[in-house]
């Protein structure tokens, strides 16, 4: 009984850990067959790249506004309001939508919609045999598969941050006409702030982002099993899995960052 | 040092490696009573060899020290109860799966220890037709025929659409060259698996199930036409069944898997005169004998 009570504990823990190296393995293997020639996957990375693009950029949109707008546009603007400090919403949002929100939501949407997809499809093809079916005609998945999957969510999400970036800072200029403050304080502290390092951070944080979506997203659609239950679950742990990853590599990045750029600890 | 171990001592030929192990494996539990791992001789090498094979998926256990040798030049068939590992036997051949011990060879070659790039030239050699035929769902049928004849040829696109003619004509899909795979039913996909199985003219071929979801007509015709590419191109092939008519229609080989393990393996004709009650039993097709509904 007591190894039963252990079993179910150390299993799935087990279970994790190996699927996390599994992951890591195949980022290896990844990055190596994607720099070793031959590379068969140009058209494939074009089709994946329109693909995230087509599905994620109105999602994208009402997300960053939506999000911009309420979480630290107004509720920023009514604690700063106590004070009479509306002008620093604009420097506010360098820290918040520049920094953290922009990437984040970018990674959130980019993984809801075409991380999803990925999954789906991979495993989708796994359940049908299609993947047994192009490694046994000597078809390297990952070459073939998973290197442009990669490179296009890289790609679309670094573009993608500057994109939400723009939209989420949008949310900020209306949660100040709603105040109705004037706009020019809010440049003003906006461009104080600003720094080239926080914009060029946000584009690497983002850009890291798509690999670990589409590290995760390939994975979990590559080992579904089960039939079309399998590939839902798949999908749902693809996303989890994901953003537990996002979180972790923000915290990481977040810290280094800071650590070796102290200068932008500094609110102007 | 006594013969016995002089006898160890010896080099052992890939094909008679096997049948060594095989006289060791069996134990004496209930279980495998029937299992007396006899392997008739065939008289030529093996291609394909499982060596104690053992494989296991979390708890439950598959393959269970399988030792079998598939011949070379002849059509075998791996015969056995659904859910007995054989699709896990095909995964093993061309390196999708790899065994937790044991070794498998494939003319000599450990599959196991290949290298990526070496496993992924090895698996030239091989043709295989999935249960569901595995065509790619993004394609139609002539791309999809097409598809092994473009990776790893230099031919003509001339010369492809004429091979890819004639081998979807060979499996009676001339005109469906056009349509996509869900436009198709369960047998023409398999057909249509079998047409790109063998579009490369491979030294292996393995068909995993290939008269499931056939009419009798069409199993039929298909094992006659397997028998024909066979004679016409030689090599190695491999069919996964439980089908008895098809095993008596094709076979030249055959080996029986219980429960992980061979229970007993020769040339056809031996094996259907076999005096294993558990043999005897499933070429039969018979209700009574050792085995049951468990």
């Amino acid at each position: 009984m007591a190894r039963s009570a252990a079993d179910r504990t150390i299993a799935p823990a087990r279970d994790f850990f190996e699927q996390v190296g599994d992951m890591m393995i195949l980022t290896g293997k990844t990055i190596i067959s994607a720099v070793r020639p031959p590379f068969p996957y140009g058209g494939e990375f074009i089709l994946q790249f329109l693909f995230a693009l087509r599905l994620c950029w109105f999602p994208l949109l009402i997300s960053t506004v939506a999000f911009g707008y309420g979480a630290p546009g107004l509720q920023a603007a009514n604690f700063l309001v106590l004070f009479g400090a509306l002008d620093r919403l604009g420097g506010f949002f360098v820290l918040a939508s520049i920094r953290e929100f922009a990437p984040l939501v970018t990674a959130i949407v980019l993984a809801g919609v075409a991380g999803t997809a990925i999954t789906a499809d991979l495993g989708a093809r796994k359940i049908r045999e299609e993947l047994d079916a192009l490694q046994v005609l000597g078809v390297d998945p990952v070459k073939n598969l998973v290197v442009p999957r990669f490179l296009a969510l890289m790609l679309v999400t670094g573009l993608f941050d500057i994109y939400a970036l723009l939209f989420g800072i949008f949310g900020g200029i209306l949660a100040t006409l709603v105040y109705h403050a004037p706009l020019g304080p809010f440049w003003a502290t906006f461009f104080t702030n600003a720094s080239v390092t926080d914009l060029w951070g946000s584009v690497l944080k983002c850009t890291c982002y798509g690999a670990i979506i589409a590290i995760v997203c390939c994975y979990k659609g590559m080992t579904a099993s089960g039939g079309a239950a399998g590939v839902g679950r798949a999908v749902n742990q693809a996303v989890v899995i994901s953003f537990l990853g996002i979180f972790a590599f923000n915290y990481v990045f977040t810290q280094t960052l800071l650590a070796t750029h102290p200068e932008i600890n500094v609110i102007r | 040092m006594s013969e016995q171990e002089k006898k160890d001592d010896q080099p052992i030929e890939p094909a008679e490696r096997v049948r060594v192990v095989q006289e060791a494996a069996p134990g004496g539990e209930e279980e495998y009573r029937w299992h007396t791992g006899l392997n008739r001789p065939t008289g030529v090498p093996d291609a394909i060899e499982f060596i104690d094979v053992h494989k296991a998926f979390g708890r439950n256990k598959i393959l269970k020290g399988l030792n079998l040798g598939l011949p070379e030049g002849k059509i075998s068939m791996i015969l056995g109860p659904s859910g007995t590992g054989k699709s896990v036997c095909i995964k093993h051949m061309v390196g999708l799966l790899y065994p937790d011990d044991g070794d498998v060879l494939v003319h000599g070659e450990s599959v196991p220890n290949l290298r990526d790039e070496e496993l992924f030239e090895m698996r030239k050699k091989f043709g295989v037709l999935f249960q569901d035929g595995a065509l790619f769902g993004s394609m139609n049928l002539l791309d999809n025929v097409a598809f092994p004849l473009r990776q790893h040829t230099d031919r003509s696109e001339d010369e492809i659409m004429g091979i890819v003619n004639a081998r979807l004509a060979e499996v009676g899909l001339t005109d469906a060259g056009d349509k996509m795979p869900n436009e198709l039913s369960g047998g023409m996909r398999k057909r249509a698996g079998f047409a790109r199985a063998l579009v490369l003219d491979p030294d292996i071929v393995l068909f995993d199930e290939p008269d499931s979801g056939l009419d009798p007509v069409r199993t039929a015709l298909l094992c006659e036409l397997i028998q024909e590419i066979h004679q016409e191109n030689g090599g190695a092939y491999t069919v996964i069944t439980h089908d008895i008519m098809s095993a008596r229609r094709v076979a030249e080989y055959i080996a029986v898997l219980w429960r992980g393990r061979i229970v007993e393996a020769g040339p056809a004709e031996e094996l259907f005169n076999s005096d294993n009650d558990f043999v005897r039993q499933f070429l039969s097709g018979s209700a009574q004998g050792p085995l049951g509904m468990e």
